[in-house]
């Protein structure tokens, strides 16, 4: 079960390596890198949204930390691109720390919106500092290499998806995660300390947000607090998540690169009717939730398997996985 | 499952167009703008501009290259008011659509993620509104304005004021927390100082943010002159949280915002009197050679199209277009152009001198400006009687400024 | 003690920069400025707050009801000429009815075998606000517009000793109308027959449907109501400030705080929570630096829900 999903996994991140070698249509290398990097950012929100059960809606300030960082240090500190990737990388992980060790404390909506208070203040820090630029932004040098930025995320999205599914599907941590999901005190009771446990995964969902931020900010050459502190990541994050599956890394990677083919081809295509396309991924995320409780990947298990009467829920997405491999 | 992730992969891959590119007979033309998203107000109304003049070009059978026409066709990339959807629609625009010359982006924040991409494949681009100096400080070379900075045109309205009696002696100057209103808010204030007016207060505030309590402490320092950088929305709730305190200033002054027509019909009676900055009016006394004759004759196009009244972004999109058919037409190229003819276009730009409906257009080739449009006077425009009409300077000036303000309890 | 419209006298110069007695002087208005802020929050985070407490739905879509229900207002005033505050009851009764008729949607999205009810909710009102600001964008346009009432050109000055105030009259409207309404909803909670079965529902949804309570019906009531709320104070919103069909984000962000602090669920606290929530932005504005407001704001959020998880007031759901 688990290698069927690791194979496939694996065929996933072999037919990104050649995309690059099939066409030299720059636009079209663009637009799968922007995915892959949406498929790193929803994969991450689910460690903590999905596995831990713990909704982050300061996802987006990760990704941002992360970004200023990058910016800041290569421009202001002059520090060479990679050095200054990893620092974005450390600097989410350690405001994952401070920030998560009294915030985790919180349940359900509480921590939703105390995460959520806590990405628009670093968005107001970020507005009224002088070292970040204020509301102008910050301009990197443009390298505008295709190719380079395109095996970077490449890189970068295969590893944290191999580091995640090593930590969460082949090791005792994922189902640490689940446990305290499903029931915090049951956890505690057995000798787990929640705490800690939540900070890791904290850490490890926040992590990938800011590298992720961190090779926006130079790919992209401009940002502001508008576009790397705003709503955008958070809210498309959690929305890829729940419309994949929440609780899997595949349903999630799914999801991202569903919505986001979704959304690039309307705006690209279909540019005149950009207000439909609100209307239209509006309509489809509700009614997904309305329909499709569990996500694609609950769809997919639901129709291939004449299911026992209440599968397991973690079962029902690997068994649906291998039905639908040929 | 997998199947699907491929089918959505190729329904954004397959689809790139392979066009014969040889033997166009047409320009292609790129618009990037907000269509969507935060700015989608801004970028709607440069989408007004843009389409207004590739119609009237078409109507004319196209730009005219050594005597035989090509018509115009618009391909158009939302920015979704997001600088990375920017570059990606620039990408697409010239590797998949090859087009021309791009007509640009409403904000500096799209403009600043966009240029760079534009600079890789030299391809032109004019953008018909985006107003902070930051864009020109970076010196790209392919990238053009055809509206002067906030830096050109604030000060002037300040000093029209300055020169009012009796002579206005103190003032509050109030910026909201974004690029372009925070300029405005400092070019108000270097203005003011330098006519003499005293800075009685200068506050960057939160965009979006309720103003009565700083204006309500501002109020009893009675300022002669309330000066506000911000956006349509910030300045209609200026207007009307003075309103609800009851304090008139002698002068209110804002920017780009007052001559939309939406700051009018959202304050009626209110928005009488309140002062703007601009560089263009329907009245402006303007002669253009291409297109519409004056600005007066480009109003009226506008508002048969459209049904409201142009303000200077929509025309300063209009221009941005006949800024490149006067420089298509300099630089003798025909479509498709080439990477040699775009340097050609570019080079042409850089040399353009034109007068249009929209005034002069001239890029500047260097300094602090360079290559925003600087052939521009800055007009100081009052509401009176629902229009913004030309106040200062005294060349272009239609009537009186109405100084100082009437009380807003005594207006009929 | 003076009032008046017209004979407000202007301080003296001499008066203006002997800093501390002007200081000391704005405190009244401050204080009263943050309060009819807070006022007008007041009935942002209502509706929310109950629909959160009976049904534990953060719906995401509260902006855009304020939108549509402004919107509503807008035109009816253009048609009927009559001051957008007389047509308050039209609007709450159509989006009631609106509010009615959706939330069966809704309850199934976050009822049955589901993982994460909360999640689900918050999701689906993001869809259904995407949906409705695209729907608004393509009816009303890009455009920002005002709703003109009477009394938004009105107000008083207030002077004693040495103190005083001016207060906006559509403000105080504004302020008289959210406390009207919590205590009507108070009253309907606490004293009748509905607000009874309300409050069982709120309690313990099972029992209540073994008390014979029809929970799908006093749902779609309850739904109805925060619509109906909402997009009353939609009409207020725009005689205060202004409209646009992208407004909805940043009262659905005013609803969220105000809810939050007052403890999700708990209705009685909401007028505290956004009487702080006004203030603190007064005070900061005119005593602080004000750049730093917004970043004021969410901090003090942030702390105050670590310091007491459940609100202010210790009494969330």
């Amino acid at each position: 079960m688990q290698r069927s999903r690791a194979l496939w996994a694996g065929i996933a991140a072999g037919v990104f390596a050649v995309i690059p070698l099939l066409t030299r249509d720059t636009f079209a290398l663009r637009v799968v890198t922007e995915a892959m990097m949406w498929i790193g950012l929803a994969v991450a929100w689910d460690v903590l949204g999905g596995y831990t059960g713990y909704l982050n809606f300061g996802h987006g300030a990760f990704f941002g930390l992360g970004a200023y960082t990058t910016a800041v240090l290569m421009m202001r500190g002059h520090w060479p691109f990679a050095l200054a990737l990893v620092a974005g990388g450390v600097t989410a992980g350690a405001a994952a720390v401070v920030a998560g060790l009294p915030t985790l404390r919180l349940k359900g909506a509480y921590f939703a919106i105390a995460t959520w208070a806590l990405s628009r203040a670093v968005q107001q820090l970020a507005l009224v500092l002088e070292f970040t630029g204020g509301p102008d932004g910050m301009r990197l040098p443009p390298f505008l290499n295709p190719m380079f930025f395109y095996y970077l995320m490449w890189a970068l999205v295969t590893a944290i998806f191999v580091v995640l599914w090593i930590l969460l599907e082949r090791s005792a941590f994922g189902l640490k995660l689940q446990a305290i999901r499903e029931d915090e005190e049951g956890a505690m009771a057995l000798g787990l300390r929640p705490t800690a446990i939540k900070v890791q995964a904290f850490v490890l969902s926040t992590v990938p947000a800011g590298i992720l931020g961190g090779v926006y900010a130079y790919w992209i050459t401009f940002i502001d607090p508008a576009s790397v502190l705003g709503d955008l990541v958070t809210d498309q994050s959690v929305v890829m998540a729940v419309f994949g599956g929440l609780g899997t890394l595949v349903g999630p990677a799914v999801g991202a690169v569903l919505i986001y083919a979704f959304k690039t081809f309307f705006w690209a295509y279909l540019s005149e009717y950009q207000v439909l396309y609100l209307i239209i991924l509006g309509t489809v995320i509700a009614l997904s939730v309305v329909f499709l409780p569990d996500g694609l990947i609950g769809l997919m298990a639901r129709r291939r398997i004449k299911e026992p009467a209440e599968p397991e829920p973690a079962d029902e997405d690997s068994q649906g996985l291998r039905e639908v491999a040929p | 499952m997998r199947r699907l992730v491929a089918f959505a992969l190729c329904a954004v891959l397959g689809v790139s167009p392979a066009w014969a590119q040889a033997g166009r007979d047409h320009f292609k033309v790129g618009v990037i703008t907000s269509l969507s998203g935060d700015l989608a107000t801004g970028g709607n109304v440069t989408k007004r501009g843009y389409d207004l003049w590739a119609k009237a070009v078409n109507e004319a059978g196209g730009i005219e290259v050594n005597g035989k026409r090509y018509p115009v066709k618009l391909y158009y990339a939302d920015a979704q008011s997001e600088p990375s959807q920017g570059a990606s629609g620039a990408e697409r625009l010239a590797t998949q659509e090859e087009v021309d010359f791009v007509l640009g982006p409403y904000s500096s924040g799209v403009t600043l993620a966009v240029a760079p991409v534009l600079e890789k494949y030299k391809i032109p681009m004019i953008t018909g509104s985006a107003e902070s100096p930051l864009i020109w400080r970076q010196r790209f070379a392919y990238t053009f304005g055809t509206i002067p900075p906030v830096n050109y045109t604030g000060s002037q309205p300040v000093g029209a004021l300055a020169g009012l009696t009796p002579k206005p002696k103190t003032a509050i100057v109030l910026g909201s927390n974004d690029a372009f209103s925070k300029a405005t808010a400092e070019a108000f204030k270097a203005a003011a100082e330098a006519h003499g007016i005293r800075v009685l207060k200068f506050n960057i505030v939160p965009s979006g943010q309720d103003l009565i309590p700083l204006l309500s402490a501002a109020k009893v320092l009675r300022p002669d002159v309330i000066a506000f950088g911000g956006h349509d929305e910030e300045l209609i709730n200026l207007v009307k949280a003075l309103r609800q305190i009851n304090y008139t200033p002698k002068a209110l002054l804002m920017h780009y915002g007052v001559t939309e027509p939406a700051f009018v019909e959202a304050l009626g009676k209110d928005a009488e009197e309140v002062f703007g900055a601009s560089v263009w009016t329907p009245t402006l006394p303007t002669r253009g050679n291409l297109l519409w004759a004056d600005a007066r004759a480009y109003a009226e196009a506008a508002q048969k199209e459209y049904g409201v009244p142009a303000d200077y972004t929509q025309a300063g999109c209009s221009a941005a277009g006949i800024a490149f058919q006067a420089a298509v037409a300099r630089a003798g190229v025909t479509p498709p152009l080439d990477e040699g003819e775009r340097r050609a276009l570019r080079d042409a730009l850089e040399a353009l001198d034109i007068e249009t409906f929209y005034g002069r257009i001239d890029f500047a080739d260097q300094g602090e400006f360079y290559h925003a449009n600087t052939g521009l006077e800055a007009l100081t425009v009052q509401i009176q009687g629902g229009r913004p009409v030309i106040a200062a300077p005294a060349e272009f000036a239609e009537t009186q400024p109405r100084y100082p303000m009437t009380p807003w309890n005594q207006r009929r | 003690m003076r009032r008046g419209d017209e004979t407000e006298p202007g301080l003296r110069p001499r008066q203006l920069f002997t800093e501390v007695p002007v200081l000391w002087q704005l405190l009244p208005q401050a204080v009263l400025d943050g309060l009819l802020i807070g006022g007008v929050y007041i009935t942002v985070a209502l509706g929310f707050s109950l629909a959160f407490g009976v049904m534990h739905i953060i719906d995401f879509a509260v902006g855009e009801w304020i939108m549509l229900g402004a919107f509503l207002g807008y035109y009816l005033q253009r048609w009927t000429g009559l001051d957008p505050l007389a047509l308050l009851p039209v609007v709450f009764a159509v989006f009631t009815a609106v509010g009615y008729v959706i939330q069966p949607v809704i309850h199934r999205a976050v009822s049955g075998r589901r993982g994460n009810p909360v999640l689900m909710g918050l999701v689906f009102t993001f869809g259904l606000m995407l949906a409705i600001r695209g729907a608004g964008l393509t009816v009303f346009g890009f455009f920002s517009h005002s709703i003109p009432s009477a009394l938004s050109a009105r107000s008083l000055f207030l002077e004693a000793g040495g103190l005083f105030v001016t207060v906006p009259a559509i403000r105080l409207f504004g302020f008289v109308y959210a406390i009207g309404i919590t205590a009507v909803l108070h009253w309907v909670l606490r004293r009748t027959d509905f607000g009874l079965a309300v409050r069982a529902l709120a309690q313990n949804r099972d029992a209540a449907g073994l008390m014979g309570i029809n929970a799908r019906r006093i749902g779609s009531w309850v739904y109805g109501i925060h619509v109906g709320v909402s997009a009353m104070t939609g009409v207020v919103i725009g005689s205060i400030f202004s409209i646009s069909a992208q407004m909805g984000g940043d009262y659905t962000i005013l609803a969220f705080f105000v809810v939050v602090l007052a403890g999700m669920g708990y209705l009685a606290g909401v007028p505290w929570a956004a009487f702080l929530l006004g203030l603190v932005q007064s005070l900061f504005l005119v005593y602080g630096n004000p750049s730093y407001t917004l970043l004021a704001v969410f901090a003090i959020l942030y702390l105050i829900l670590l310091v007491s998880p459940k609100g202010l007031f210790a009494k969330g759901v």
